[in-house]
């Protein structure tokens, strides 16, 4: 088949289509950066802070993208498993990196077990993956709440009594992780250009996303590969269509339960009940604001993402307070740009998909064209 | 009854659950917080009077130096069970000396007491390192954590 005979113009808008979400964002900021009156140093290290914070989180969305499911908003789960891991560590008084080893390894059976359970689910519901594990996490969320807010103190023993509510059982609304607070972070930190650079913290992401890269080309990856692109071609060919999703959803449990710990050890506060609600959201909308789509995501995506989506919201309140003298206005305007980023994210999705089906009519009338002129 | 067939995977799979619950004991052990009260206080134990000092500096592996006067307790937050205590004072002749002590707390106290006239006295461990359960009187209930969120933990539900 022929290459199809674009214009300038088409070419022009078929680019700008494929990155409008960027574009938007890079537009927005541009704007709002001068606005804000930021110095460049002051951002770059803000800048840095949130890479090393959230970087985890938005790769561990990558693997079930890679396997066709779209894009995994039951990473909640997996943030729920490391917050109990979190918990039990302050609870035992385990501090430093072997407290975060620990609640990462405490976590992992829980996320193991809560991924393959929202696996199977999602197998049932194919087609419908997104919307299914939105509601999955809010069915968890409740047990969540179930097992911390009345099971943690008369079935699991908590000693801690800085951590029990005052009326003798379930976890109080915050929990303080003094013990790991940005010890990963300071662990080894060098000063670059005024920058204060976490290397253990950007060592362990860039670790990860090797482990993204090699993973692609094993055996498992390369049949999530083909599952994502037709699950029965895949099928067809002996790939065990279910069994890889099911994988693909508990790698990124996982993940996402790592990825908590390493937030929430940055951020030194665990909000017990709050922290996990939003951050499947807002790792989707950083992902999707560094030009991925429902099918398709790659490591530069999470990076430019994380780097536009947090530059936004860095700037925002502080010119909206500039422009109009209330700094409410950015508040409210970072958060529906987070909604409105995933919403126009998905609608995209569904044009281009449109627009790429047309276009593969159109390749094949200009083929068919052209053998009937060659005749 | 189906037979369950011990595969080389089988295998991989049970010897990786081993290392990690390894790994999490070892992490329990070496990660696990003690709080470790230095008492300068004069101590009487089976007749024999060990003098606080009127002003003792004190250090707990690399911590902080301290400097207790005569009365003081101060506490140091120590990882792991295998720690140093180093003391430095002035004798009557006012000739300094230092001492550097090792000790070990068990993985399940939570909290230890070092006499320090004890220690400097070559009193035997037991005498100058005691367990010490905190007092269990009813306390009034603690104040909230303020909640620190990132900015992105803007509450939508408010929205």
């Amino acid at each position: 088949m022929s290459e199809l005979r674009e214009s300038r113009g088409e070419k022009f808008l078929g680019f700008v289509q494929k990155n409008a979400v960027p574009i938007l964002f890079l537009i927005i900021c541009s704007a709002e950066i001068p606005l804000s009156g930021y110095s460049m140093n002051y951002l770059g290290q803000e800048i840095i802070i949130r890479i090393a914070r959230n970087s985890f989180l938005i790769i561990a969305l990558l693997v079930p993208i890679m396997a066709g499911m779209g894009l995994n908003f039951g990473m909640t789960l997996g943030a729920m498993a490391g917050q109990i891991g979190l918990i039990f560590i302050t609870d035992w008084g385990i501090a430093g990196i072997p407290g975060i080893v620990l609640a990462m390894i405490i976590s992992t059976p829980i996320s193991m077990f809560l991924g393959w359970m929202c696996g199977k689910i999602l197998n049932r519901a194919k087609g419908r993956e997104m919307v299914t594990s939105y509601i999955i996490g809010f069915f968890i969320n409740g047990v969540y709440q179930l097992i911390v807010l009345y099971g943690m103190g008369p079935v699991i023993p908590i000693k801690d009594p800085a951590l029990v509510l005052p009326r003798g059982y379930g976890i109080r609304n915050t929990v303080n992780l003094i013990g790991i607070r940005q010890t990963l972070d300071r662990l080894i930190s060098v000063k670059v250009f005024g920058l204060n650079i976490p290397i253990v913290t950007m060592a362990v992401i860039a670790a990860l996303c090797l482990f993204i890269v090699w993973f692609r080309k094993t055996k498992l990856g390369q049949d999530m590969r083909a599952v994502g692109q037709d699950m029965e071609v895949a099928r067809a060919a002996g790939i065990k269509v279910e069994h890889t999703r099911i994988v693909s959803v508990v790698i990124s449990t996982v993940l996402a339960g790592y990825g908590m710990i390493i937030y929430l050890q940055n951020i030194g506060t665990l909000n017990t009940y709050n922290s996990h609600m939003q951050i499947g959201m807002f790792s989707i909308a950083a992902l999707l604001v560094g030009g991925a789509t429902v099918n398709r995501a790659s490591i530069g995506n999470v990076f430019l993402g994380v780097t536009l989506f947090h530059l936004m919201f860095i700037v925002s309140p502080m010119a909206g307070k500039n422009l109009i003298g209330q700094a409410q206005l950015g508040e409210y305007f970072r958060v529906f740009v987070s909604y409105g980023v995933i919403t126009l994210a998905l609608v995209l999705y569904e044009t281009r998909k449109r627009r790429d089906r047309s276009k593969v009519g159109r390749l094949l009338a200009q083929d068919q064209a052209e053998e009937r002129e060659g005749f | 009854m189906k037979r369950i067939q011990f595969s080389r995977r089988h295998l991989f799979q049970l010897s990786t659950v081993v290392v990690l619950i390894l790994l999490g004991v070892l992490m329990y052990v070496i990660g696990r917080q003690h709080t470790i009260l230095l008492d300068n206080k004069t101590l009487e134990v089976g007749g024999t009077s060990y003098q606080a000092f009127s002003v003792v500096e004190v250090a707990v592996d690399k911590e902080e130096v301290l400097e207790l006067a005569a009365r003081d307790r101060d506490k140091a937050v120590v990882m792991g069970q295998r720690h140093t205590v180093m003391l430095r004072y002035a004798d009557r002749f006012f000739e300094e000396h230092e001492l550097t002590v090792s000790f070990k707390v068990p993985i399940g106290q939570d909290m230890v007491l070092i006499s320090l006239p004890a220690l400097a006295g070559g009193a035997d461990e037991s005498v100058w390192l005691q367990n010490y359960e905190p007092p269990t009187a009813v306390a009034p209930p603690q104040a909230e954590e303020p909640v620190v969120v990132d900015d992105l933990m803007v509450n939508l539900g408010d929205f």
